[in-house]
């Protein structure tokens, strides 16, 4: 790896040694598997879901499927895979065993109770073999244990009540993690504070359902013939984890310190997440996809930037862009623009004039001799579609430029 | 034959496509498969659609896929060159139709009968390729084939290793499921015969003869160890393999030409185990008219290329060729066809050592075709004049295409030849 920034966040009075974390989930299942990523680099680890023994824990078979997008394997990944299937207590003597041999990372034990003593022994266990904070499993969308996970995360009073349990019980911090299977994320966040949680974790995998057999019908993962709603991760939900983000770190009466995920596989990823609010980012389907080594290339990466754009330290980064992130009645309409065309790179493959005669504005002609699109900026709606779908990069041949006084385009009708 | 694609690489190559407007690709498609049409379709995952598409566009679709010379037709007109690299628009064609069979999706359609007959003479690409659109359309059709089998070059003259029996045959199946009715070992021998056609109640004739006859540089008599390419590729073809396998092992061979049946000579003998290849040609590299893939290839491949130079006398030892006398050439000024003219080098008089000789300098007509034809209007050539748009000869009701009216030429050419006498054809019958 290359020589490196100083990287490291104080996260709830916590030092990290970056931002970069194993998410709580089958890459973190086990010391071994743990401090192999510790020795790619990861800086923390939120450790696999802790229950108690008395409910046994059967992964459904198979437990995952992947979201193929054209040539593009893993954009998404459908799981229902449960909480640890390990007996508790070696877990606790793996994550005792972690603390001992990398002192220097931090290990966060998700616990997830199915009853107000679980939560508290959970924590109280926990605690006791040295995690340095918990994060409580309010989110998981697919236990097959009634009363638990994202069930709990959808009604706010329980949120507080094994929140609150917990703050009773331990010393280190607490983290909420939160589902985005609600209509507006801040308002189960806020019963967490009040129950005395220090952070939040956002976001916990979408409910979803990716593909359904068209032979037998069945959704995938096809569980011997049943399939099931359940957790949508990976690229694909990167979108709604940066709202939901930008959601708690707007909210002021919040200001609970965040750990980003969903979708996160590159440096340019793991900073928009900061930019978006979060101060760490917790990574499951990059590695599912890539493995820990992505953790190198992240790392890197955030380092080259910060020395392009003159970051002394990632806490530098957390939540710059949230004043650029407004509601949408702020913009200003009276600033209006074009597509503009740099024709000499043009390879005349004509699919800006094909989406502008069928969802833009018309505004292109095409010249069969030259094989050329014939760009009208006066019925130009400045839509931009065309951009996304034009081959030519690198810069992208149609690019955005403002026109002052523009007319505004309005469709006529037709004769 | 090289692997076909796997289905994950034809949508990763159809993946690539940039599904132009107006796309150039199809324009570049000689026999009007629509390349730009099927691409998009198998993008957009209608895998059925795509195969109908090929297959209703072209009837030789697979083959076109392995034997088409791409890079010079759509591949060369391919909107993603500047920015990439053209779409393997052939290999993504030859696996729809592998697609289909595996499917066992035959999309082609057949009208009602209309009870007209329709005669064909020559089993080749071009007869084929009219013979199928024309039982689309509900003719009863019969092809006139002089050898015992069909598919012409396909089946008589291209080596195994670019197009195996068993894909010929497989793409044969669906014209024989149109009930095209081939009369084997048939020939048509002469004018009177072609004139008793119509009296037998064809109402067309459809003349794609090809052509058979073999140039040649006059510099042999029946000498042991000369060949020329027709005679030796169809003895590689034939139940005569294993003996050429025997003449040809171990031995020294020079293929004289450079087009592709000169590429397709060279490697026959390479793959027959020869000691050493050359292909002697008198201009260079790149005025030899073969596929430019075929020509890297046959480098590849180890093949001597021996440009630039002019047999000029077979050496021979009782009867058994032992060598060529050539001459160096140097490259002058264009001749007709637009290519610098190859000019001797006095002194420069050497022997190349070889123990086989084989001619691959150009096909044209036969010696009988003049015979015929003799009532049809002809070129210098020997070949067949038609009128560009529909085929139509100087004879009423007969139509010919392929190689008889253009000298040799591309399948998908002869495909296009094909369907454009099956359309006039429909025409003149006044049945569209």
């Amino acid at each position: 790896m290359a020589k490196l920034l100083d990287l490291s966040i104080d996260f709830c009075d916590v030092k990290f040694p970056n931002p970069v974390l194993l998410s709580s989930s089958p890459v973190s299942n086990t010391a071994e598997m743990i401090g192999r990523a510790f020795e790619y680099g990861f800086g923390g680890v939120a450790y696999k879901t802790l229950g108690f023994d008395n409910i046994k824990i059967i992964h459904p078979s198979p437990r995952m499927a992947g979201y193929t997008y054209g040539s593009n394997n893993l954009i998404g990944l459908q799981n229902v895979e449960q909480i640890t299937d390990r007996p508790l207590q070696d877990n606790l003597m793996d994550i005792e065993y972690l603390k001992k041999h990398w002192s220097n990372h931090v290990v966060i034990a998700s616990i997830m109770g199915f009853s107000e003593e679980e939560w508290i022994e959970l924590a109280k266990m926990a605690a006791g073999s040295g995690a340095d904070i918990l994060e409580l499993n309010f989110s998981c969308p697919h236990m097959t244990v009634e009363g638990s996970g994202m069930k709990v995360g959808q009604s706010f009073g329980l949120i507080e009540k094994f929140t609150s349990t917990v703050r009773n019980v331990v010393d280190i911090p607490i983290l909420a993690k939160m589902t985005p299977n609600i209509t507006d994320i801040t308002e189960p966040a806020l019963s967490a504070k009040k129950g005395g949680a220090d952070g939040l974790t956002a976001i916990n995998t979408v409910r979803a359902l990716t593909e359904i057999g068209l032979d037998d019908n069945v959704p995938k993962p096809n569980v011997a013939g049943i399939g099931a709603m359940s957790g949508y991760s990976g690229p694909a939900i990167k979108p709604i984890g940066l709202r939901c983000v930008t959601e708690l770190a707007q909210c002021t009466d919040l200001n609970l310190p965040i750990a980003g995920c969903g979708g996160i596989e590159t440096w340019v990823d793991t900073t928009e997440y900061l930019l978006c609010g979060a101060s760490l980012v917790q990574i499951t389907t990059g590695v599912v996809h890539y493995g820990y080594r992505i953790v190198e290339d992240i790392l890197e990466g955030l380092s080259y930037y910060m020395e392009e754009k003159g970051f002394k330290s990632i806490s530098e980064i957390v939540g710059k862009a949230l004043p650029n992130i407004q509601p949408t009645d702020r913009f200003d309409l009276s600033r209006q623009g074009v597509g503009e065309y740099d024709l000499d790179r043009c390879v005349g493959c004509g699919q800006c004039y094909i989406v502008c005669q069928d969802a833009g504005g018309q505004c292109i002609d095409w010249d069969y001799d030259k094989r050329r699109p014939v760009h009208d900026e006066e019925k130009c709606l400045g839509c931009m579609i065309c951009s996304f779908i034009c081959p030519v990069s690198d810069p992208p041949l149609i690019s955005y430029r403002e026109v002052k006084n523009k007319k505004s385009v309005i469709p006529p009708v037709s004769e | 034959m090289e692997p076909c694609f796997t289905p994950d690489q034809a949508y990763a190559e159809a993946g690539r496509c940039l599904l132009c407007f107006d796309a150039p690709c199809s324009k570049g498609c000689p026999a009007g498969t629509d390349p730009g049409t099927f691409i998009r379709k198998l993008r957009l995952r209608n895998i059925k659609g795509a195969i109908a598409t090929v297959k209703n566009n072209n009837i030789l679709g697979g083959i076109c896929g392995i034997l088409c010379p791409v890079s010079g037709l759509c591949e060369k007109e391919c909107a993603a060159t500047p920015i990439d690299r053209p779409i393997q628009i052939g290999r993504v064609q030859r696996f729809l139709i592998e697609h289909g069979r595996k499917l066992k999706f035959n999309p082609l359609e057949k009208k009602e009968p209309n009870n007209i007959n329709i005669a064909i003479i020559g089993c080749g690409p071009s007869g084929l390729s009219c013979a199928a659109e024309l039982a689309k359309e509900g003719f009863s059709v019969d092809i006139f084939e002089k050898k015992p089998k069909p598919g012409g070059v396909m089946r008589y003259l291209i080596p195994d290793h670019r197009l195996s029996k068993e894909f010929l045959n497989e793409e044969l199946k669906d014209i024989s499921s149109l009930g095209v009715n081939i009369r084997y070992k048939s020939p048509v021998e002469s004018g009177e015969e072609l004139e008793k056609l119509l009296k037998e109640g064809y109402r067309a004739v459809y003349i794609a003869t090809g052509t058979w006859g073999m140039k040649s540089l006059g510099l042999a008599s029946v000498y042991k160890g000369f060949y020329n390419a027709k005679e030796f590729l169809e003895k590689c073809k034939s139940t005569e393999k294993p003996d050429m396998k025997k003449i040809i092992s171990g031995k020294r061979v020079c293929v004289i030409g450079g087009g592709d049946t000169a590429i397709d000579a060279a490697e026959s003998a390479l793959i027959l185990d020869a000691k050493d290849v050359s292909i002697v040609y008198r201009r260079s590299f790149a005025q030899m008219p073969g596929d430019e893939n075929g020509k890297i290839e046959a480098l590849k491949s180890g093949i001597n290329f021996l440009i630039l130079t002019q047999p000029v006398k077979y050496l021979t030892n009782g009867g058994r060729i032992t060598g060529i006398e050539a001459v160096r050439n140097k490259l002058g000024t264009s001749d007709t066809s637009g290519r610098p003219r190859p000019v001797p080098i006095s002194g420069s008089s050497h022997i190349i050592s070889t123990d086989i000789i084989i001619e691959a300098i150009g096909f044209g007509p036969e010696d009988d075709s003049k015979m015929l034809f003799e009532k049809f209007k002809l070129s210098e050539k020997g070949l067949i004049l038609v009128d560009e748009k529909t085929g139509t000869t100087s004879k009423k009701s007969f139509y010919a295409g392929g190689d008889i009216t253009r000298g040799p030429s591309l399948i998908p050419e002869a495909v296009a030849d094909g369907k454009r006498a099956a359309k006039a054809i429909l025409e003149d019958m006044e049945l569209s």
